[in-house]
């Protein structure tokens, strides 16, 4: 009954919003062509050359790198420096989504390395993801896209520390249950060069060379990749990998896409002089503003890279870019209160601010070298 | 028999339960209970590191990943 309320609740809001539709207004014509037309530049230039490839890539990761392994280092008696290193990258290997990554880093805490590992996870895991880092890339160009994941994972780190620095949290004893993952015996060699040849894919694909130099040298990787996983994979492990990267491709695109119209369309209604005096210059104040907006703003895996194009378009300067990308896909209103439901009221609190901080101040270091 | 399902909720999380109650269905299987747990704390204390996760009669098959039907009916047989 409840399921039906809300259909037709739901239905209600459609028509109404049908009926009382501006149609003949030009500004509103105009926000719906600014939203098709960001629309049309993605499927024209990210989708297939910078996407696609992402999505194989997160699919393989997902397949052939084993997780009890990394986990393994995050629980117990590592040693700190590892623990902490291991956290910061960790995210582009675990997770994409952040209903593994609340268990993952409960449990880091209370049964692994915890707080400040946890922590340094918390961060990071939804900061690196592969998909995330090369759209960025493709969109907001290579210097942000870099800085972006060497700043994410530096931050990480920072962010762990400080926590751990200040809570002096031990974590308790008690067992952690990982799946022994099914051998996949490929040689690693062979993986490696699996993996060498999609990343080069994107690569090849952002350099500024001929065109059809690079749509060979394209052709060429892929060849490469199909090669690999038609002759050295099993049956099972390549169609493993098939079924991850349509995961993924699913959990993703769709939301992206609605993100890209989203952007496209409120672009026009955005007040170019309100954002340039905020965040137009690479300020204290415009970094601290891009970073708060950033951490209680909810973004899907993504969203965050067209609704940032349509700022930077209306004169948000580079620094509070960066900072808003920081502290964007980690926190969120909804992600606070359930990270408060592990954490408590006071160190959810103070994590807050620490990435409400750092981000602020890589920010402005990145706006102040670019 | 009590098969336990761990996850906070998420699609993946859906769809290993789905395929927990298919698997008994087309088991005809009498008397399998099926219990979603979403609480992080008890996933935790479970020491469950990655979700979803599926346990039967008090072992865990599957951590992190979602088993097909195929898989799930040889562990109920």
């Amino acid at each position: 009954m409840a399921k039906e309320i809300s259909i037709f609740i739901f239905l209600v809001g459609l028509f109404l919003l049908f009926y009382f539709m501006p149609t003949e207004s030009a500004l509103f014509s105009g926000a719906i062509l600014s939203g098709l037309e960001l629309l049309n530049e993605y499927a024209r230039q990210h989708v297939l050359t910078c996407l696609l490839p992402a999505f194989f890539i997160a699919g393989a990761i997902s397949v052939f790198v084993k997780k009890d392994f990394i986990l393994r280092y995050l629980s117990g008696q590592t040693k700190k420096y590892i623990s902490y290193s291991l956290a910061s990258v960790s995210g582009s290997i675990l997770a994409v989504c952040s209903c593994t990554i609340l268990p993952l880093f409960a449990s880091i805490r209370k049964r692994g390395a915890g707080l400040g590992p946890a922590a340094t996870f918390l961060f990071s895991g939804p900061a690196i993801n592969i998909a995330a880092i090369f759209l960025t890339m493709s969109v907001l160009g290579l210097k942000i896209g870099l800085a972006r994941i060497i700043s994410a994972i530096f931050l990480s780190i920072l962010v762990g520390l400080s926590m751990q620095l200040i809570f002096k949290e031990k974590p308790e004893d008690g067992k952690l249950f990982m799946e022994e993952h099914k051998e996949v015996v490929i040689g690693k060699k062979v993986l490696a060069i699996f993996f060498i040849a999609m990343v080069g894919i994107l690569i090849v694909n952002g350099l500024q060379i001929d065109k059809m130099i690079k749509f060979g040298l394209i052709m060429l990787l892929a060849l490469v990749v199909v090669g690999i996983a038609v002759f050295k994979f099993r049956q099972e492990a390549a169609k493993e990998w098939l079924k991850e990267t349509w995961n993924f491709t699913k959990m993703l695109l769709p939301i992206l896409f609605i993100g890209v119209f989203v952007a496209g369309f409120v672009m026009p209604f955005l007040p170019q002089e309100l954002i340039e005096r905020i965040v137009g210059s690479n300020s204290v104040f415009g970094n601290l503003v891009a970073s708060i907006f950033g951490a209680f703003m909810y973004f899907s895996t993504l969203t965050e890279i067209p609704i940032l194009q349509a700022l930077i378009a209306k004169g948000m300067a580079p620094g509070p870019a960066l900072a808003l990308l920081l502290a964007g896909p980690s926190l969120s209103l909804p992600n606070m209160l359930v990270i408060r439901k592990v954490l408590g009221n006071g160190k959810t609190a103070v994590y807050i601010l620490l990435v409400i901080f750092y981000s602020t101040v890589a920010g402005l270091i990145f706006g102040k070298l670019f | 028999m009590i098969i336990k399902i761990f996850g906070p909720g998420c699609p993946k999380c859906q769809t290993l339960e789905e395929n927990a109650r298919k698997a008994v269905q087309e088991l005809n299987l009498n008397g399998v209970e099926i219990e979603k747990i979403s609480e992080i704390e008890k996933i935790v204390e479970a020491g469950i590191m990655a979700a979803p996760a599926i346990m039967i009669d008090g072992t865990l098959k599957a951590v992190g990943r979602v088993p097909d039907v195929r898989e799930i009916k040889s562990w109920l047989k």
